[in-house]
């Protein structure tokens, strides 16, 4: 199997352990990554809120890359894949689709709209299986209690982004399930981790990723998992600041997706960059660390 | 033939501030076709078994907007959500009142909040003292002016929206996805003369708290989709006005960070955000990040191409009066 890979900016900046992750996966199960050097920024639903036509226009460049090429796209964040499934979308609207081919065809760029946007969960769950991978499972993540934390564009609105449900979602639990954690349900799974507002107000941000993480801490969870690295950057680089505002000691690991695969799958803690986040994984670690280790 | 029915397992939060000292949840199981609506499942416990359950609703047909409450924590009218698909996908239904709004009893909330906002935004037309409204006559729009704000008059004010709200719940100076729905309604009414107003005090006035975590969009009953009038909204609150806020500077920011590579510089987002007092402030948690993640201080180099983005944004954003 062959995508074409979009790593979006986080994963190659800040977020450098999710590409990391990202990679190991791929190889593992047999996904060739290819790489585009010309793709741009998603938007990051900042950029939708300043210039709509703009932000359509960028990911029709990127869709387009994709389509000469053949390959749908893969993303590994919910916020990229939110920005161009909606681009996606808002192609098929023939005014706005004449106004961007306006601006490409000069470029010599041309859309068809054939390329399919896909997360690397949807990727997990539909083409390997659940049972395929609960196959190459070497450390089973055993008795590990994980609440998925989906991020908000991966799911809503839910008629744009073409999500399996915008509100009852449970891919994520499946894979968590197949690798041998144990999902916890809670409320806050499907709810904002406050990102989009960090830069705006600060406080107000914080308290609602706070929440989420109490919410998950409240019904068992002793680590959280995001298929999004903004909100990993919610949840993990500011728990502090969380913590601060909801008045609660909070110690919550949180992992990248493709990080708890691999561990699951048997890669090393520092092929995964695990020591690369702000609040320690140690104990997250200790408690599948019983489980049979890669030779 | 009698109809089948199903076992319905219910949850119904009770309370009484004024008697109880806290909150319970009255467990009824009940045996009912599967497509009957929630509310008739409550008015059949309030009949039959316990007559003190209070809640509220009217025209049990969608329209009056009076029976919006938690149905397995999502924010729904009581009318017409089904029991059946409900106890199929949790094997019981847990009915609360709606959220952000205090308990008064039950499932009855106290709306003043939600009410209070949608006031603060002046839900009315404010014609322009200069074209007034023509005497004894209509005052026509054309089709395509309608057409912008075709989905906004659809809203019953149920509140379904503001209960589902994060942003709500975490800051009561939001005003919330139906206040900012109505707003752009006004905004974008050819008749009204405050549109300039209108735009500028929303951006002080919590425009830029909106998550767009699109819960709202999912919530509305009647499809209003609130969450992307707000966009709307923020993208002509920016055409209006310029960047004045935070969350406009961080937008503008980001577009204008972007152009200058195709990928975004993580470090200079900040900058393009705050002032440097503001940069201070945030020098502590940026020292903590940068010990982990060095990267976030790199300066990306431009994607391959770049002269086609450059390009594209000649095109579309240095020619603003094309813009919609």
């Amino acid at each position: 199997m062959k995508m074409a890979y979009y790593p979006g900016c986080v994963a190659q900046e800040s977020g450098k352990e999710l590409d990391m992750a990202v990679r190991w996966v791929a190889r593992a199960i047999g996904l060739e990554l290819v790489e585009f050097p010309a793709f741009t920024c998603c938007g990051s639903a900042f950029v939708d809120e300043a210039n709509q036509t703009l932000n359509v226009a960028l990911n029709a460049r990127n869709l387009a890359l994709a389509e000469g090429a053949g390959l749908d796209l893969l993303t590994i964040c919910s916020t990229c894949q939110g920005m161009l499934s909606l681009a996606n979308r808002r192609l098929e609207e023939p005014t706005m689709k004449a106004r961007i081919d306006g601006v490409l065809s000069p470029l010599g760029i041309q859309y068809r709209g054939t390329t399919k946007v896909r997360h690397l969960l949807d990727v997990l769950v539909t083409d390997v299986g659940a049972e395929r991978l609960r196959g190459m499972v070497r450390r089973p993540l055993s008795g590990l209690k994980v609440g998925a934390f989906y991020g908000c564009h991966l799911l809503r609105p839910q008629a744009e982004v073409g999500s399996e449900s915008a509100e009852e979602p449970h891919a994520f639990e499946d894979l968590l399930s197949a690798l041998g954690a144990s999902p916890v349900f809670y409320r806050g799974r499907v709810m904002c981790c406050g990102f989009p507002i960090q830069f705006v107000k600060p406080e107000t941000a914080s308290r609602i990723g706070g929440r989420q993480i109490v919410d998950a801490r409240n019904h068992g969870a002793e680590a959280m998992a995001t298929p999004c690295p903004l909100c990993h950057i919610s949840l993990d680089g500011f728990q502090n600041q969380a913590a601060k505002a909801v008045g609660e000691r909070l110690d919550m690991p949180v992992f990248h997706l493709p990080q708890l695969v691999g561990l699951a799958l048997g890669a090393t803690p520092e092929e995964l960059g695990l020591d690369r986040h702000l609040v320690s994984v140690e104990p997250a670690l200790a408690k599948v660390a019983g489980s049979a280790a890669p030779p | 033939m009698p109809e089948s029915t199903i076992s319905v397992p219910l949850e119904i939060y009770r309370y009484d501030p004024k008697v109880d000292s806290a909150p319970r949840y009255e467990r009824i199981t009940l045996d009912l076709p599967p497509h009957t609506p929630v509310l008739t499942a409550l008015l059949k416990v309030r009949q039959d078994r316990d007559p003190s359950l209070t809640l509220r609703y009217s025209c049990r047909s969608a329209i009056c907007g009076s029976c919006a409450m938690q149905i397995n924590s999502k924010s729904r009218l009581a009318c017409e959500t089904p029991v059946g698909p409900e106890v199929e996908r949790h094997g019981r239904i847990v009915i609360e009142p709606m959220r952000n709004q205090p308990v008064l009893r039950d499932l009855i909330v106290d709306q003043q909040p939600f009410w209070t906002q949608y006031e603060r935004i002046q839900p009315h037309l404010i014609p322009d003292p200069a074209h007034p409204m023509p005497e004894g006559r209509e005052n026509p729009m054309t089709p395509e002016q309608v057409e912008r704000f075709k989905e906004t008059p659809r809203c019953i004010a149920c509140g379904a929206c503001y209960s589902a709200c994060p942003a709500v719940e975490a800051d009561p100076t939001f005003p919330g996805p139906m206040a900012l729905a109505k707003l752009y309604r006004f905004v974008v009414d050819p008749r009204d003369g405050r549109t300039q107003d209108r735009l500028v005090s929303i951006q002080t006035g919590g425009l830029w708290l909106c998550l767009r975590c699109h819960l709202c969009t999912e919530a509305c009953p009647k499809d209003v989709r609130p969450s992307e009038r707000i966009r709307d909204l923020k993208e002509m609150a920016i055409d209006a006005q310029g960047a004045t806020e935070h969350g406009s500077k961080h937008a503008v920011g980001f577009l204008r960070n972007i152009r200058e590579t195709g990928t975004l510089n993580e470090f200079k987002l900040v900058r393009q955000t705050y002032s440097p007092l503001e940069m201070v402030g945030q020098v502590g948690q940026g020292i903590r990040m940068w010990r982990k993640k060095p990267e976030m201080m790199k300066k990306p180099k431009k994607v391959a191409g770049w002269e086609d983005v450059e390009k594209i944004y000649r095109a579309l954003e240095d020619s603003p009066e094309d813009r919609q």
